[in-house]
């Protein structure tokens, strides 16, 4: 075998134009495509940052019939057992107890609906960084009976630090909720469309505020790494029971994933395209390499050569063609992207706010997960190992005299 | 001398039918006007029932006419000291934890109260039972021993109510009004209310109890007693302002 692989390679160089110039084309569609394929999932990535990391966290504990109803009447007791039962997991990393549900907050002479966020300080900023996004006054203290609000709310009620916001709204069991809060702080919300409508709690003083004593809409599960999020999750779901019941991100906003999907599913037709092009521009080269080398292996056939032979030298010439392309693409790509992925590109203008009306930070976000890169080179190969049975069949049903006379 | 006789007949005949209709409607007029009086005070405990809980309310109501009325909580503790004016069909609410006058927006009136079955509007009731329906004597009903008048109630077109139909059971002795259906505009069963609780209130004898029960939520009720009720006391109309709602007791 050694034998054939040190000839098909010096046959490789023995037309060097070629071979490269087949090479360079898989080289710039394995870059293209990883380009292309980095970029989509980094913006999924940014996309289900948004949900997960910035709002729902990973899993969440109900009521049974809360998502249904999102009212504050589908509340379940915070307790103890509960929490330890689910921090038993080793894959959970650490929960976050939360009671939300809308109000309207008011200024002097200005409303305006909003969502209030009940949750303990410290747990909430381990996961969403809410401490990080305060932009005026103070992130929440333990116990603290202030507000934070988002900054298009602010905007919009003309209120600052120490300005009091008044809210009503209906609490458990229809008690009457009213209550006026001092502003803590004024923070940017990730998502801008929150932004303009988030007041966040200390726990305690949101289930003051609602008369709901002890009372959670969820529970946050976090885990340590999302890549064990079902396993995770049957688990947990194997352990509660009624009232309670678990939901991943993914059940809480199917929007999102199929958004994700769909516009994964376009660009994979896309990338179909480009290697399709390129596996008929390597059939090209090798049909012509043939061709070109008929008198040779004419030769080489009626001197004695076997014909498996001559087929396996053909079959690994393919596959080297394919193999240089395939592995100088990735050699190129992947410090690039990850250049690339360090420093995102801006967008500005028109496109900017485009994307942040739909609740996106108007950046072009690229990933390095492995599966970008080793996607592009599996299919190389495999279309590869494809164009390579051509030159096996030919070398195979060559007929003899009519090579020699070539 | 027939042809006399007949025309007298006649004349009898047609002078009793207006009599019929004038009837019904003083009847709604007089079980109305009882139920309320021209003015009253009174004290009143709501308890709201749903599945899984019970919730009880007690406040004070002052009324005037049909026009004005006050309401001030005065349990539980977190709502207490609230208070509800109506003025003709305008409805405010103060809430004193938060120092807040709030005027009850027509977007709001069909929204429930306190979270009752009753809505804003139930409370503001700015259409007349007499004035703004076409009444119709359907016939008479045994309720609870007592004999009845089963009237219906249809809109008048341009009235401003919200209901397409209602049905009323008025006894004939001591015209006490007893059960009421309400009906929307497609005739379908929207509350069902039952006066009971026959006893002694001041001057007159009116049912103490009012059973609200919405049609289409199962185990979902609201109930209201009548502890305490004087009627026809002295009340100004100066007494219904929103600067008086900050200082009911």
């Amino acid at each position: 075998m050694r034998t054939n692989l040190k000839i098909a390679w010096r046959n490789l160089w023995r037309n060097k134009r070629r071979t490269l110039i087949t090479v360079a084309s898989i080289f710039f569609g394995v870059l293209l495509s990883a380009y292309m394929t980095s970029m989509q999932e980094g913006s999924y990535e940014k996309m289900v940052d948004m949900v997960v990391k910035y709002y729902s966290g990973a899993m969440q504990v109900h009521h049974e019939n809360y998502w249904e109803s999102k009212s504050i009447n589908d509340t379940f007791e915070e307790s103890q057992d509960l929490n330890q039962l689910i921090l038993a997991n080793e894959e959970v990393d650490f929960v976050i107890p939360r009671l939300e549900s809308f109000a309207l907050a008011s200024s002097e002479e200005l409303t305006k609906g909003v969502m209030v966020v009940g949750t303990v300080p410290e747990p909430e900023n381990r996961l969403t960084s809410l401490k990080n996004n305060v932009r005026q006054g103070s992130y929440l203290s333990d116990n603290d009976q202030g507000l934070l609000i988002g900054e298009g709310l602010a905007d919009y009620l003309r209120l600052g630090i120490n300005d009091t916001l008044v809210m009503i709204s209906q609490g458990y069991h229809g008690i009457s909720a009213a209550g006026k809060y001092p502003i803590r702080g004024i923070i940017k919300h990730a998502s801008p469309e929150l932004n303009k409508m988030i007041v966040y709690m200390e726990l305690s003083n949101c289930q003051e505020f609602f008369s709901a004593d002890n009372r959670l809409t969820s529970l946050v599960v976090n885990i340590k790494d999302n890549d064990l999020l079902q396993k995770s999750l049957r688990k947990l779901r194997d352990e509660l029971n009624s009232p309670y019941t678990i939901m991943s991100w993914q059940e809480m906003s199917p929007e999102m994933v199929q958004q994700i999907e769909s516009d994964r599913a376009g660009g994979i037709i896309m990338k179909a395209v480009l290697y399709i092009v390129i596996g008929f521009g390597i059939l090209g080269t090798i049909m012509m390499m043939i061709a070109e080398r008929r008198r040779e292996f004419g030769v080489m056939i009626a001197i004695g050569m076997q014909r498996y032979k001559l087929a396996t030298i053909l079959f690994y010439e393919t596959l080297f063609i394919g193999m240089i392309g395939a592995l100088s693409g990735l050699l190129v790509s992947i410090p690039l992207l990850s250049f690339q992925s360090q420093n995102p590109i801006p967008l500005t203008g028109q496109a900017a706010l485009v994307m942040e009306d739909y609740g996106f930070e108007p950046y072009m976000f690229f990933s390095t997960e492995p599966s970008v890169f080793w996607h592009q080179a599996v299919t190389v190969f495999l279309i590869t190992l494809v164009i390579a049975l051509y030159p096996i069949f030919s070398a195979n049903r060559m007929k003899l005299i009519n090579a020699l006379h070539a | 001398m027939k042809t006399h006789l007949f025309v007298i007949l006649f004349l009898f005949v047609a002078g009793a039918l207006p009599a019929q209709t004038v009837d019904i409607k003083d009847l709604v007029r007089r079980a109305d006007e009882k139920f309320r009086g021209s003015s009253s005070i009174g004290e009143f405990t709501m308890t709201i029932q749903r599945p899984s809980w019970e919730r009880t309310i007690s406040m004070k109501n002052w009324t005037l006419g049909t026009e004005y009325s006050l309401i001030l909580i005065t349990a539980p503790a977190k709502e207490k000291g609230q208070v509800f004016l109506k003025r003709r069909n305008e409805m405010w609410n103060w809430v004193p934890s938060i120092n807040r006058m709030i005027k009850i927006p027509p977007s709001m009136m069909m929204q429930s109260w306190m979270g009752s079955d009753f809505t804003n509007d139930d409370l503001v009731q700015e259409s007349s039972l007499v004035k703004d329906y076409e009444h119709r004597l359907l016939g008479e009903e045994k309720l609870e021993g007592y004999d009845c008048y089963k009237i219906e109630l249809v809109p008048n077109e341009e009235a401003a109510v919200v209901w397409g139909k209602i049905f009323m059971w008025i006894s004939k002795d001591e015209l006490l009004w007893l059960k009421a259906e309400f009906y929307d505009e497609d005739d379908f069963l929207v509350n069902t209310e039952i006066l009971t609780d026959i006893k002694q209130m001041d001057d007159r004898v009116i049912p103490t109890r009012m059973e609200m029960i919405p049609a289409e939520k199962e185990g979902h009720k609201t109930i209201m007693t009548f502890d305490q009720m004087d009627f026809e006391v002295p009340l100004e109309e100066s007494f219904f302002s929103i600067q008086n709602m900050k200082r009911v007791k």
